[in-house]
């Protein structure tokens, strides 16, 4: 039997495979910007060069600025279990001055505080036809 | 540039019309617009026609399907797509024709069919793009974001979900009081406090439904409506925006921000409304009641701070004293918003300005807000697209 594979639902977004994933953004050497996903490129509007872009792996633990608990199903592509759980998404300031999107894992929805200190993680989204797991990245309570 | 006015408008009903196609809408209100103006279909001379995105062809190319069913005149047509404030473009870029001298009659229309069920990603999925990644990679939905800026905004000025509901109260008042409206029924904070959670906090009578709809206007120069209208209704100013660089807003479709705002909330609305104030010459003092874009509660409450009404945080103060309500200081989505209505995505930005003409000609029966002279239309559109306009007699 083939051994179990675990692999990103989209590639790039984080240092994969490891056991310290990091999120890989982009910043302009020129005027600063940082941006996350890296494909999708910003600049400050009075940049002089930009093409001086870099990759960028971003710190691993950050502060959660906000967050929902989302109450029902998300549509496809998004895969829920059966029964759906809720589960927190929250929005987590790293120290490069950025806020990142990702899935609040490591605590239940109602365990949930303002600000509370999370580290980047990634783990099983869900499971596909070959019980493979598919990941992502999420920000776990810390 | 020369003085630009509406001279007739048209709205469909909004609801859901499966058997009815988008170019069908827009003959129904095209027609509308048309006999409101006393005008034939030829003697319009540029269509602005809002795009469908969940179509084929006649949803890419509506300028063209329009004429068709219309009737074939080769006059210009221009496909316009701005997210959510695609109609309020469809304006501005009619207005522009006008006020410009390049035309003198200028159709702007737009009709939209929601999919049923969640609104999920746009086009075709791309790993690369943050839309997509968001949907697959953390299944965060619109309401989502919302609910993730309304938090801050608890947190940061004590906003409670009482505000919350009575933001839908204060939407549902209007729209039973508005025949047009599709949802009338007049709701309790009790009935929207016991809905369903959906994204915490917002509950499901705190978010808007998603349904089919269209409007249209038709704009002309003022020195030749005296042929069409008795009750002209004067285009004072209109503001497209975009976001300003360091907007902290949790965007639709965006997975980071910056963590220290350097920008307005809702920077693309602040944007667009500045430029309609600026262009208009009106401020917002002298706006007597606007139509703003509730597609949750959280808007009901940030958009009059953003459009400078008045300051951080004190719509809730507005909302308890029913400032926001008919015979109030300024009454908020007197058509009863997009609570009462949906949202039919592409053409909320139309109905809005139908429900300024019919205030401002002092047809809004029920609803008429007293002694209007001055009214304002904002729309929002995900990822940064926004659209104002502000309208007199």
């Amino acid at each position: 039997m083939a051994q179990k594979k675990a692999y990103p639902v989209y590639e790039n977004l984080f240092t994969w495979p490891s056991d310290e994933p990091q999120l890989i953004a982009g910043r302009c050497r020129t005027c600063g910007t940082y941006y996350f996903p890296r494909s999708y490129v910003m600049h400050h509007p009075e940049c002089k060069n930009r093409e001086a872009t870099e990759d960028v792996l971003l710190s691993r633990e950050g502060k959660l600025d906000s967050y929902t608990v989302q109450c029902f199903p998300p549509p496809p592509p998004f895969k829920n279990p059966d029964p759906f759980v809720p589960y927190g998404i929250g929005w987590v300031s790293v120290p490069e001055g950025l806020s990142i999107l990702g899935i609040i894992t490591g605590c239940k929805p109602e365990e949930i505080k303002m600000h509370m200190d999370v580290k980047l993680v990634v783990e099983k989204v869900w499971e596909d036809s070959e019980g493979n797991d598919v990941v992502t990245w999420k920000w776990k309570k810390i | 540039m020369r003085e630009v006015v509406v001279i007739g408008v048209g709205l469909h009903n909004w609801g859901k019309f499966p058997d009815k196609t988008v170019t069908e809408m827009s003959r129904v209100v095209v027609t509308q617009a048309l006999e409101d103006a006393g005008m034939e279909w030829k003697e319009v001379e540029e269509v602005m026609a809002g795009i469908w995105i969940y179509g084929g062809g006649s949803g890419f190319n509506p300028g063209a399907a329009l004429t068709g069913i219309m009737g074939d005149i080769g006059i210009p047509t221009v496909n316009i797509y701005n997210m959510c404030a695609t109609s309020t473009n469809c304006f501005r870029v009619a207005y522009n024709s006008v006020a410009s001298g390049a035309r003198d009659v200028v159709l702007a229309v737009a009709a939209d069919k929601s999919p049923s069920g969640f609104l999920t990603v746009l086009g075709r999925p791309d790993p690369t793009d943050p839309d997509c990644i968001r949907w697959a990679m953390t299944g965060m939905t619109n309401p989502g974001y919302w609910a993730i800026d309304l938090r801050k905004r608890m947190e940061e000025f004590g906003t409670t979900e009482r505000h919350l509901a009575k933001a839908k109260v204060a939407s549902s008042k209007f729209g039973a009081l508005n025949p047009r409206a599709l949802f009338r029924k007049v709701y309790t904070e009790e009935e929207v406090l016991s809905s369903p959670m959906v994204c915490d906090p917002l509950r499901l009578l705190m978010v808007c439904a998603t349904r089919d709809g269209a409007a249209a206007a038709i704009l002309c120069s003022a020195d030749k409506a005296r042929k069409y209208t008795r009750k002209p209704v004067i285009v004072a100013g209109v503001g497209e925006g975009s976001s300003l660089y360091g907007d902290p807003t949790a965007r639709m479709g965006f997975i980071s921000e910056p963590a220290k705002g350097t920008a307005p909330i809702l920077s693309e609305s602040y944007a667009a409304s500045q430029a309609a104030y600026k262009t208009s010459g009106i401020g917002p003092e002298d706006i007597d009641f606007v139509e703003l874009p509730d597609n949750s509660s959280w808007h009901y409450l940030q958009y009059p701070e953003t459009l400078g009404f008045w300051g951080p945080g004190e719509t809730d103060k507005m909302l308890d004293e029913e400032q926001t309500f008919l015979g109030g200081k300024l009454p908020i989505n007197t058509s009863g918003g997009i609570a009462s209505f949906g949202e039919a995505t592409s053409a909320n930005g139309l109905a809005q300005i139908y429900e300024v003409v019919v205030q401002l000609r002092g047809e809004a029966g029920e609803r008429q807000v007293q002694g209007a002279k001055a009214g304002m239309t904002q729309t929002y559109g995900m990822g940064g697209n926004s659209g104002s306009v502000i309208m007199k007699v």
